[in-house]
């Protein structure tokens, strides 16, 4: 990837990161938020993963974009007010991190790099043979639905509860609010 | 801001750009073998579409094209299509999964795994689009609830 592109990608994400924390209309951090993601989708693409850009596009930006937006219609558009202490808290502890991971990544094999361990395993034999075994020229498509079938089944199970729980919950919440309307105004 | 748009241009631009979207979606889901995308992008893709209309387009003419129980029956089509494909190799002396198993004879082996892909992706794409939808569609109604 051309890296001026990359540092200007950088630069717009951490912009849109302190933004959306700094801002006082919680719209508006729902719309920088949706840009950040929008951004973080155009990195992906640039480092040749196309199919999670297009996930992070889509639904990073678009949907969580809208839900979040529900979301501050029921609560209301106010910022909670912040806390010094607990930027002096948190502060360090997130510089600690970051130092920590950073540290860290220095040792990562460089993208793309052939002999990193990644690819040293079953990696090799799927993009060799996903267009022989499933005549599926998108690897990352074989190995979702056929090579690695069972976590997707797994996934789209949680997907699967997760929406009903979240179903359930919301619901039970809305009915419960009633009768103690009818209380009031009785 | 859900429901009737006062505006009559957003009102008919997104009601004509919600089947074109409703189409790409399926496009991304059949074409994940090719291309970028998938049943998880895909069924994302359906359920924006459809967002969008609840979002700006009367909820009567949307309740038509899309009722309210499709979020549900979409779950439970996709999960089953895909506990279905996991389940029937089985039967057929395969392993879990093992779509080339399904003995279906004017199809090569590798053909098989094709379509069994195929399925497994519509499968997955019906359960994110339903689980989005509900989720979307929850949240709403408390929205509208809250600001009566």
């Amino acid at each position: 990837m051309i890296w001026q592109l990359d540092l200007l990608l950088l630069t717009l994400l951490f912009a849109c990161a302190v933004v959306a924390v700094t801002v006082r209309s919680m719209i508006a951090t729902v719309a920088v938020l949706a840009a950040f993601s929008l951004f973080v989708a155009l990195l992906f693409a640039g480092m040749g993963a196309p199919d999670v850009a297009f996930v992070e596009a889509v639904l990073g930006s678009a949907f969580v974009g809208v839900l979040l937006l529900v979301a501050v219609l029921v609560t209301g558009d106010r910022a909670a007010g912040r806390d010094r202490r607990a930027v002096l808290i948190a502060g360090p502890l997130v510089l600690v991190f970051a130092g920590l991971l950073l540290f860290a990544s220095v040792d990562l094999p460089d993208r793309g790099d052939p002999t990193a361990p990644g690819h040293q395993g079953v990696a090799r034999s799927y993009t060799e043979r996903s267009l022989i075994d499933s005549e599926t020229p998108n690897v990352v498509t074989a190995v979702l639905a056929d090579y690695r079938s069972m976590d997707t089944l797994g996934e789209t199970l949680v997907v699967f509860t997760a929406a009903l729980s979240v179903t359930l919950v919301l619901h039970v919440r809305r009915r419960s609010d009633r009768p103690i309307r009818e209380e009031e105004s009785t | 801001m859900i429901g009737r748009h006062p505006s009559e241009n957003v009102r008919v631009v997104s009601a004509l750009a919600m089947p074109f979207v409703l189409v790409f979606g399926v496009y991304v889901i059949a074409h994940g073998h090719y291309g970028p995308g998938g049943g998880f992008a895909g069924g994302v893709v359906l359920a924006v579409g459809v967002v969008l209309a609840r979002l700006t387009v009367d909820r009567e003419i949307v309740d038509r094209c899309v009722p309210e129980w499709t979020a549900i029956v979409a779950m439970f089509i996709g999960m089953g299509l895909f506990l279905l494909s996991a389940i029937v190799p089985l039967f057929t002396g395969g392993a879990l999964l093992d779509y080339a198993a399904v003995p279906i004879e004017s199809l090569t082996e590798s053909r098989r795994r094709y379509l069994g892909i195929l399925v497994v992706e519509f499968g997955v794409g019906a359960v994110v689009f339903g689980g989005i939808l509900l989720i979307f569609d929850r949240l709403s109604a408390i929205a509208q609830e809250q600001l009566r």
